[in-house]
């Protein structure tokens, strides 16, 4: 895990999108195109942009982790492939080599030096979106909709960033921070107006096939944590309170809770699955690159609580997501991309054995995080990666529909299951 | 793709006549589903809904968007028969086209829990009864036949 002894392998020696394709010929286009427009981003040209009607599609979003736009200019929140499959991505005005996605009769496709790759389409308005609380909230502010799921994410301010602990590929305070300043995003969300905005999704027929809560995390509390759990709990009672069943389908990515915590989550509220996030999948690079957790819990104490979950929730109903790709970040990161992703194949296998699935996101260098310079692996990496994860869930017959391709749509991993689902 | 006539896309549109979508798994099994409300768009693509989301249909619909494997459907009154093949282009899973499919479902039955609208582009379109197939066998393959048929005496 030396940078100085490990090698990488050479820019130019990367293969091209469709040299991946045509190697890996088992392995759906659709979801290494996702992965490739994720790890390159992409660029609009004015066509493009013309298409973007703003009666009809996403041009705004409250956003965790990213950006609410980079630019003056509205844009797009983002892109759906034809397959349905959803690519969760901003464009980049500081990428080095980006897709354009433009206009071209009457159709808008992803282009690569001129050539088309694939067709695609901008994300819809759910129905609620220029909707306002009674509180006068843009409900777009307090509920952001991707192509099937709700996201509710209260509270967008991360404790770990007090102390220098924040993670290392993370940017989320610095967005919040601009979204205040420049659209008056607030970084809290009210009980009341998540009640009614979640009343006003529910109206719109077949719009979402899941509820899913996420925000920074929250370290005070009589013990770590608790303050964020109770903050949890009013949520989704208030989300809940819109449901004729006490249970629904829905998903906390939070902190790793320890099993009291989890228990009053389980049995307070409607919430059905779980997840906490390792990260880094390995205990060294856990330590550096997500200093705050590794300080506050400790990578075996996080790892351990998130297996616990599974006698609360359920053996399939708790994931736990990678920064995939960040393990071989410079100067600690493992360079050898072969040997990166033994490493974290291991550890994933090491959960799915104790019945979780590791599911993973394409890591992006963003503005704003500590990584905001770096390079992510190539894109053989992340069709392995992907491959090998869904293999994992095959393998331990694990199935993972909580974090599916329509109830979230960030894992590239998780779409490869549609073609092979595995029985719950 | 290839255009349906004006005659095919009636009996797909026509709720009593049967319609079959035969898929394939990735090993080649075959699958066929009878669904009766099969029918074609404006832009001349099969429309099928599924309303299960892990079906043996909806994964092997999946698996030939991804990989370009065509499925067929035929359609049959009884006297009349075509066989449609193509290839699935969308799978729709949000949006416009999909909520007013899903509130169409609804319509039908309650019940429904519409999971996908599929686009099928037809490529190849064949008559199907067997009158057809003999005369294409004829035409094609004229030494293909039992001698006792050409015997003196016989029609
Ligand atoms: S815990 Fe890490 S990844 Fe999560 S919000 Fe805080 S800094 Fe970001």
């Amino acid at each position: 895990m030396c940078a100085a002894t490990a090698q990488s392998a050479s820019r130019s020696e990367e293969l091209t999108l469709k040299e991946v394709i045509s190697k890996y010929s088992n392995v759906s286009p659709f979801v290494i195109i996702k992965s490739d427009i994720t790890r390159r981003s992409f660029v609009y040209t004015e066509r493009a942009l013309g298409a973007l009607d703003k009666t009809k599609h996403q041009h705004q979003q409250r956003v965790l982790i990213g950006s609410n736009g980079d630019g003056e200019r509205a844009v797009p929140v983002s892109l759906l492939l034809r397959d349905g499959t959803s690519i969760i991505a901003m464009p980049s005005p500081h990428a080095k080599n980006p897709y354009v996605v433009d206009e071209i009769g009457g159709k808008l496709y992803i282009t690569d030096q001129g050539e088309i790759v694939e067709e695609v389409e901008y994300w819809y308005k759910p129905h609620y979106y220029d909707k306002f609380t009674s509180a006068g909230t843009p409900m777009w502010q307090v509920a952001s909709a991707r192509p099937q799921r709700l996201d509710i994410d209260p509270n967008s301010h991360c404790h770990f960033w007090h102390k220098g602990g924040a993670c290392k590929f993370c940017n989320i305070n610095a967005n919040s921070t601009r979204s205040r300043k420049e659209s008056n995003i607030q970084k809290q969300l009210q009980a009341q107006d998540v009640y009614e905005t979640v009343r006003e999704a529910l109206k719109q027929p077949g719009a979402f096939t899941n509820l899913k809560m996420s925000s920074g995390s929250i370290l005070s509390g009589a013990e770590i944590f608790d303050d964020e759990v109770e903050m949890y709990i009013e949520m989704l009672q208030a989300a809940g309170a819109n449901f004729r069943q006490r249970k629904f389908p829905s998903t906390l990515v939070a902190s790793a809770f320890n099993e009291r915590q989890l228990a009053r989550l389980y049995e307070n509220t409607g919430l059905m699955t779980y997840t906490s996030d390792i990260e880094i999948p390995n205990e060294e690079l856990f330590a550096w690159i997500c200093k705050g957790k590794h300080q506050e819990v400790g990578y075996r104490e996080w790892k351990r609580r998130i297996i616990a979950a599974v006698d609360i929730f359920g053996r399939g109903n708790v994931t736990s997501g990678i920064v995939g790709g960040c393990e071989t970040a410079r100067p600690h990161g493992i360079r050898d991309e072969a040997e990166a992703l033994k490493v974290v194949l291991e550890e994933a296998e090491d959960f799915a054995q104790q019945g979780v699935s590791m599911v993973h996101c394409v890591w992006v260098p963003m503005q704003g995080s500590a990584f905001h310079n770096q390079e992510t692996p190539s894109l053989e990496y992340y069709v392995q990666l992907a491959k090998g994860l869904s293999d994992l869930r095959v393998k331990y017959s694990l199935n993972a529909d909580m974090d599916n391709y329509r109830k979230c749509g960030n894992h590239p991993d998780t779409d490869l299951d549609r073609g092979r689902p595995v029985a719950g | 793709m290839t255009t349906i006539n004006e005659e095919i896309a009636a009996l797909l549109r026509d709720s009593g006549v049967s319609k079959v979508l035969a898929t394939a798994d990735m090993q080649g099994v075959p699958h066929i589903l009878l669904d009766q409300s099969i029918t074609i768009n404006d832009e001349g693509q099969i429309v099928y809904l599924e309303l299960t989301e892990t079906s043996q249909t909806n994964v092997n619909l999946v698996n030939s968007i991804w990989f370009k494997r065509r499925v067929a459907v035929t359609v049959s009154t009884g006297k009349e028969t075509y066989q449609i093949k193509g290839t699935p282009a969308y799978s729709i899973i949000c949006g416009p086209v999909f909520e007013h499919y899903y509130k169409q479902a609804l319509e039908r039955n309650p019940d429904y829990d519409l999971s996908t609208v599929w686009l099928i582009e037809p490529e190849e379109i064949t008559a199907d009864t067997y009158a057809h197939r003999r005369s294409r066998e004829q035409a094609e393959h004229p030494l293909v036949m039992h001698l006792d048929r050409l015997a003196l005496g016989t029609i």
